[in-house]
Order: C-alpha cells, then structure tokens, then sequence
C-alpha cells in the first residue's frame, strides 16, 4: 500500500463512511480498476493517468444492492455521475464522490478545458487548455475538406465497440440501435458513416467529453473533436450543456419545456 | 452526359403528410418523379438513426415531414421531431455533409399544394447540390 493508498482508505472508511471503495491501481505493472471493502488492500494506488471509474462504476451498480460506494471522481467522472443519477440510473445518497483535482500532464492529454472538480481532496487544481486545436482546425476547413477529413478517418474503425463499451454514460446495454444488425451489418468492417453519425447523436445530450472513447479506440480516430463539435452545436441551440445535475435534456421535452413522461432513460 | 436525376426519401405521416400526397395525387398536381414516399405512424417514429443510414448509404436527400406543431395525433409527437431535426442536421454539417440534404417541413392533411411545392423546391435544391458524395466512398 503507498501513500496516496494511505491516505484515500482512512479518507472513504474513516471519514466518510463508505463500506465500498473504487479506485485505480497498478497490478503487474499495468492499470486496473479495483473495487475493494473496508479490510481489503488496497494496493498500489495510481492516478497519473485517465481512468474512467464511472464505467465500472455504472456496470457492476446493480449487482451491489447496499452500502455506500466511495469512487475516486475527477471533474468528468462528476458530470457522468450527475448525468446518470439524473436519468435514475444510479442514486445520489449511495455514491460518495472523493475529489482528485487532474494534473497537468493528464489534462493536456485530454485537451480539457476545466479539469478542477467542485470539491478538491486530492492533487493540486491546474488550469486546463480553453480551446481544442483540433475543432478549431476543422470548422475552417470546407465541406468537402471535412468529409474527406472524417473519411479517412473513419475508415480506421474495425467496429471494436470499444467506444461504447467504456463509455460512462452509455447505459442502455443490449437495447442499442447500434448492435442491430439491420443498421450496422455483421459483415461491414469498417462500419460506415452512419454508425459514427447515430453513436454522435446518441451522445449530444449526454457526452461529458471525459475522452475515454478517443483513448478506447485501436485506430486513434480522433472521437473527442467530433463529440466536442455537437457540443457546441446542443449549447449554441437549446443552451444545454450535459451533466447538469438540474435540467433535463432538450430532446426529451416539449417545445414549451415540459418533461415527457417516463422518457428518462429513452437514448 | 446524362442529366443528375436525384434520388429522395420523403418520410411522411400517416395522420397529416402522407393523406397531404394523397390529396395532392388526387388533384393530379404535377411533381418531380424522384421522392419516394414512406408511410410512418408519426414524424416523432423517423429516428434520425434512419436518415444517417439512408445519406451514408447514398441517398441524395432526405425529407422529414409532419403534422403542424399542436396538430399531432400523438399530442407531443411532433415536438419530439421538431427537436431532433436540427441537432441531426448540425452533426451532418459537422462531419461534412451538406445540411440541407435534410429537410423538416410540416405539411397537413388539407395542403396538396404544399406538399407539391414542398417536394418541387426540395428536388431542385438537390439538383443543385449535386449528387451526394458519400455514394462514390465504398466503405
């Protein structure tokens, strides 16, 4: 157990009296999710790189009826807990979020524009990086420069589900459109525009731009830049901006703003 | 060389747009041959999974119309769409695709000469677009 172990085991059983503690640590050298109880090692606690703990977090939830769960949350894990939680997928009183502020080296690697959480426990809070170059680069390009641009890229995707697969906020499992082979068929490697443009609609209310799909994917197609365009777009249109714990997304409501009935978990 | 003949989905619904065509049939209102009619119980039923599939797959343009705001069958069906459309038109413009390749119109039961008009402009605007690129990529 090293310090940063020390200190995040006395701060979730001690302090703040969770039964469960969810962190990343270093098993054989690599990174690894590890889920642990209040007697159990914790072991060589890392967080000098991004991890997604919302995803594991949202996947073995329902197989954990009682107890407090602390998780290790950084800003983008904030949001997708506020967005789940929002849609009732997890409840608020049983998460017990631990603030670790991203250093520099972290959050330039996910282009972030604000890497501060809202309660900071662990690490210092940097400035993040205002503007992606990447989407500045694209909206100047021409129409045509730009398709022929997510052409190529796209043409990388050996269809691994890895960018739905560690998505945090990717929660109807087994019910997408996209396993649907009427949509995307068995054979088509790569999947073709249509399965980006449906996974980048999927996504415009509820992306809190964390970058695990960027990270996730084989072929390093810049997924961030695409997911940060339509961001742009939902905040330039309905003014919404996801992980709002308050405010429900722009496409499940009227014209007029009233919510449509149990539509929370409708993708 | 042969002139650019478009080929278009028009998603109608069944309550307000598709008996708009039929009136418009009835009529015998002159229209461009290239839209092909789909029948849907409502506007809000067109998920935009299906026009990102049918412009991937090469279709030149693709026509959403529905029941005038207020008017829906379903009540709040049409608001659905009408919040969608957009969003899917702005990720179009995002990847490259010309965003007026989709279009979103309300057409009631009463408007044959609407739907004409509506369909008239909307394949001439294609024309102008020219074909849709995405038909010569092979993925």
């Amino acid at each position: 157990m090293n310090d940063l172990g020390k200190k995040l085991t006395k701060m979730a059983f001690e302090d703040l009296k969770a039964d469960y503690l969810l962190v990343v640590r270093q098993e054989h050298g690599d990174l690894a999710p590890a889920f642990i109880s209040k007697d159990e090692d914790v072991g060589e606690v890392r967080f000098d790189a991004p991890y997604q703990l919302v995803t594991v977090l949202s996947r073995i939830y329902p197989h954990i009826p009682t107890g407090k769960i602390a998780i290790v949350s950084r800003k983008c894990d904030e949001l997708a807990i506020n967005e789940l939680t929002k849609r009732g997928i997890l409840d608020e009183k049983r998460i017990v979020k631990i603030g670790l502020a991203c250093d520099g080296h972290t959050a330039d690697k996910c282009r972030c524009p604000d890497p501060k959480p809202s309660k900071v426990d662990i690490g210092e809070p940097v400035k993040g990086i205002p503007e992606d170059p990447l989407v500045a680069k694209l909206m100047k390009m021409t129409l045509e420069d730009r398709l022929k641009y997510w052409v190529r890229q796209f043409k990388k995707c050996n269809k691994c589900f890895g960018c739905t697969a560690n998505c945090p906020v990717c929660f109807c499992e087994n019910q997408c459109v996209l396993g649907e082979r009427t949509l995307v068929s068995e054979k088509s490697i790569p999947p073709g525009l249509a399965f980006h443009l449906v996974r980048s609609f999927h996504m415009s209310d509820k992306c809190i731009e964390c970058g695990e799909c960027e990270r996730a994917c084989p072929g390093d197609i810049p997924l961030l830049a695409l997911r940060r365009m339509v961001h742009a777009d939902m905040k330039e249109m309905y003014k919404f901006v996801p992980g709002d714990p308050k405010t429900v997304s722009p496409l499940l409501t009227t014209l007029e703003g009233e919510v449509m009935e149990d539509e929370h978990n409708v993708c | 060389m042969t002139e650019f003949n478009p080929t278009i989905l028009a998603f109608c619904c069944n309550w307000c747009s598709y008996a708009g065509a039929d009136l418009a049939g009835v009529s015998r209102l002159q229209m461009p041959p290239n839209v092909h009619v789909i029948r849907v119980m409502c506007s809000a039923s067109v998920k935009p999974e299906y026009v990102f599939k049918a412009l991937s797959e090469g279709i030149d343009g693709v026509l959403v119309l529905g029941c005038h705001i207020g008017d829906c069958h379903y009540l709040t069906g049409n608001h659905r769409t009408a919040k969608r459309f957009p969003l899917a038109q702005k990720i179009l413009n995002d990847v490259g695709i010309d965003e007026r390749r989709l279009k979103l119109d309300w057409v009631s039961a009463a408007e044959g000469e609407k739907f004409q008009t509506v369909i008239t402009d909307f394949v001439s605007q294609i024309k102008q677009l020219g074909p849709n690129p995405l038909r010569e990529v092979r993925f």
